[in-house]
């Protein structure tokens, strides 16, 4: 009986090496995530409207829309908030490495911090920002797995030494096909499942300035995976690449939006 | 003076029904206002013990750090030689403890709620045993790494008792996400309004949440013999720091530590800076509702002694109509003006004397008996009075100077009509009818 086991194990070892997918090479897994990286990078100016709805335990839904000014040759990032109207006028703007926040009641300018999340929802800075995976994180090769009707490259990112990131740990499912990621989780340094995330929806316009074509992740499900009552929604309905004023990005010109 | 005394009693004495009822007026607005004053000084004693025991020593030795121009978080480095300066600079220190700061999300299955993090070490924790009253758990266990006290409002919003887990979620001072889990292992009994969101957690656990070394914490609370010496104290351990080559920040705006942390991070320095509190501005913000109940009580006093010093006008005028052929009198036979002032005003005085020490034992006696039905507060008041069942303090000085400032306010009024009576002329007063 013993003998049958054996043999059967070992018989079914190249069977399940047969079933297991071809690990991607680090460089490959590289290549991918720059890839994603290029691919969300606007070389020209970027505008886009956003609504971002927020629900929470016990607490009414929150919608909100905002627009998300970039450019990304010199790091700039500006989110003003137009609506609902108690919101309105509220901003971000990132200078340098900080984040600063506005509110007009108060007519007064805080210093945040970059990982914070934005309008208390469970997005953060970085989804609306341009992505630099490949230089922060090193990928390991999880497996090829099946993501609904997508085939994906399930991808383990650990923070590169030296980099403080706001997640030390990511998981990227990353569709064969296309390249784009469709699932992330965020782990803390502890190793917790902070928060997930789906992209069911990509869309592309072709960019003047860069020659090529601009992916933006049209919509975000963001799911809270410490307190798992809230979730954020996140859809960008329009982009626009056409240039921006050239002094915008000051707090100057965000305070002058609501007066 | 002793005659003006003897008259001033008879004459209050003569005219009773009228005098009692200003001199109960007088003691009703007196009894109303030791009321308030007690009221006042059971928030300040809940607000000082709940101060003492959650969020800050007499003094306290805390700072920031920054890591970079942006980022600032409330941690002093290397603290152990910061405490030896400590030790050997106070002359009369009680005890030092160190105590970690955090500012995290406290997940439950059934709710969140942001709180502020006491790291503690037991074993430097004298003063916890004694004033944590427990309603379950125990309190030695929060010396196991992992473990969490809570306080009855937070258990009852999260929905926990004493074994449950919760998740503490925290952006790190290098800004990146860090979780631990914990156990509940123990739930204290209110103490005011610092305790609605203030929990314990052992050090140890602070520290591996906040990702910090073992020489790092985020205060040294200093605990006195005598807190009287704290602006000295203050002071030499200001001179101390300095001296031994630390940043001291300067004095600045009474304020807690973590509403510095915006200015703070609008600065463009990094390192360590050390900044010397009392425990006076580490409540501040919640000091506005002593302010609150103090400016409750001058108000409705000055408007009740408005009245009252319009029923002592009119009764003296009544008085100085009733006895003006007595006045021309005394006058005639020689008694000078500034005794018939004296008269007057001694009697005013007496009466005030009489009604405002009534009043300030009724006030007191209505504080004691109200106190000790330990009524339960809305938990919206609970913002004015730090505590959830109503509670007063009893300072004597404190309503011996109510008592006093009512007298004098009556006596002092009571000058204009005494005033009048001195200023009659002999003959006119003797011919009134």
């Amino acid at each position: 009986m013993k003998a049958l086991i054996l043999s059967l194990a070992v018989l079914s070892l190249p069977l399940a090496g047969g079933l297991r997918a071809e690990a991607l090479s680090k460089p490959k897994m590289v290549e991918i995530l720059k890839g994603i990286d290029t691919r969300v990078k606007s070389s020209g100016d970027y505008k886009a409207l956003v609504y971002l709805e927020q629900k929470e335990k016990d607490k009414p839904d929150v919608a909100r829309e905002a627009l998300v000014y970039r450019r990304d040759a010199d790091q700039k990032l500006m989110i003003l908030f137009t609506k609902p109207k108690t919101e309105a006028g509220k901003g971000y703007l990132r200078v340098d490495k900080n984040l600063w926040y506005y509110d007009p009641t108060v007519g007064k300018w805080e210093r945040r911090t970059d990982r914070e999340r934005i309008a208390g929802t469970d997005s953060r800075r970085q989804d609306f920002d341009q992505s630099d995976l490949a230089g922060e994180y090193d990928p390991a090769f999880v497996g090829d797995e099946t993501l609904g009707k997508f085939k994906v490259w399930h991808l383990k990112l650990t923070g590169k030494p030296g980099q403080d990131l706001a997640y030390p740990v990511v998981e990227f499912w990353v569709d064969e096909a296309t390249g784009n990621d469709l699932k992330r989780q965020d782990f803390a340094l502890s190793g917790k499942l902070l928060r997930t995330s789906y992209v069911p929806k990509w869309e592309k316009l072709y960019s003047e300035s860069k020659k090529a074509e601009l992916w933006y992740r049209k919509e975000v499900r963001i799911f809270d995976e410490i307190d798992k009552a809230n979730s954020t929604l996140v859809i960008i309905k329009a982009v626009d690449l056409s240039p921006l004023d050239a002094n915008m990005f000051t707090k100057a010109w965000l305070e002058s939006k609501s007066r | 003076m002793k005659t003006l005394f003897l008259i001033a009693l008879r004459n209050l004495a003569l005219h009773r029904r009228r005098n009692l009822m200003l001199g109960g007026a007088i003691a009703a607005v007196t009894a109303l206002l030791v009321f308030l004053t007690c009221l006042s000084s059971g928030v300040k004693q809940t607000m000082l013990g709940s101060a003492l025991t959650v969020a800050t020593g007499h003094i306290n030795v805390g700072g920031f750090y920054k890591v970079t121009a942006g980022q600032s978080a409330p941690l002093v480095t290397d603290y152990r030689k910061i405490q030896a300066i400590v030790e050997k600079t106070l002359p009369d220190l009680d005890f030092v403890t160190a105590r970690g700061r955090g500012w995290a999300r406290l997940v439950s299955d059934n709710g969140n709620m942001q709180v502020g993090m006491a790291g503690v070490e037991m074993e430097h924790e004298p003063q916890l045993p004694k004033v944590l009253h427990l309603k379950e758990g125990n309190l030695a266990d929060l010396s196991k790494p992992g473990s969490v006290l809570l306080f009855a409002s937070q258990a009852k919003k999260l929905k926990v008792k004493t074994g449950d887990s919760l998740v503490f979620s925290v952006l790190t001072p290098r800004g990146v996400n860090n979780t631990v889990d914990v156990r509940v292992v123990g739930v204290a009994e209110d103490m005011g309004m610092l305790t609605s969101w203030n929990v314990f957690v052992p050090m140890v656990t602070l520290r591996a949440l906040y990702q910090m070394n073992d020489d790092t914490t985020g205060a040294l609370l200093v605990y006195l013999k005598d807190m009287k010496r704290i602006p000295q104290d203050v002071e030499l351990l200001r001179k101390a720091l300095s001296g031994a080559g630390y940043d001291v920040m300067d004095a600045g705006t009474s304020k807690a530590f973590w509403m510095k942390l915006q200015d703070i991070s609008r600065e463009e320095w990094t390192g360590q800076k050390l900044d010397l509190t009392v425990w006076e501005d580490e409540i501040s913000f919640v000091s506005w509702s002593l302010k609150a109940i103090d400016g409750i009580s001058f108000l409705l006093t000055s408007v009740l002694l408005v009245i009252i010093a319009v029923g002592i006008m009119n009764t003296l005028w009544i008085a100085i109509r009733e006895r003006t052929r007595e006045i021309g009198t005394l006058r005639a036979i020689g008694m000078q003006r500034p005794r018939v002032l004296a008269m007057f005003v001694i009697e005013a005085f007496c009466l005030g004397v009489i009604g405002t020490l009534t009043g300030a034992g009724l006030g007191s006696l209505g504080a004691l008996g109200v106190g000790a039905l330990h009524i339960a507060v809305p938990e919206g008041a609970q913002f004015f009075t730090m505590s959830s069942t109503l509670k007063f303090g009893f300072e004597p000085a404190r309503i011996l100077g109510a008592a006093l400032i009512i007298t004098l306010c009556t006596t002092a009024i009571s000058l204009i009509p005494s005033l009048k009576a001195a200023r009659m002329k002999p003959v006119t007063a003797m011919s009134h009818i």
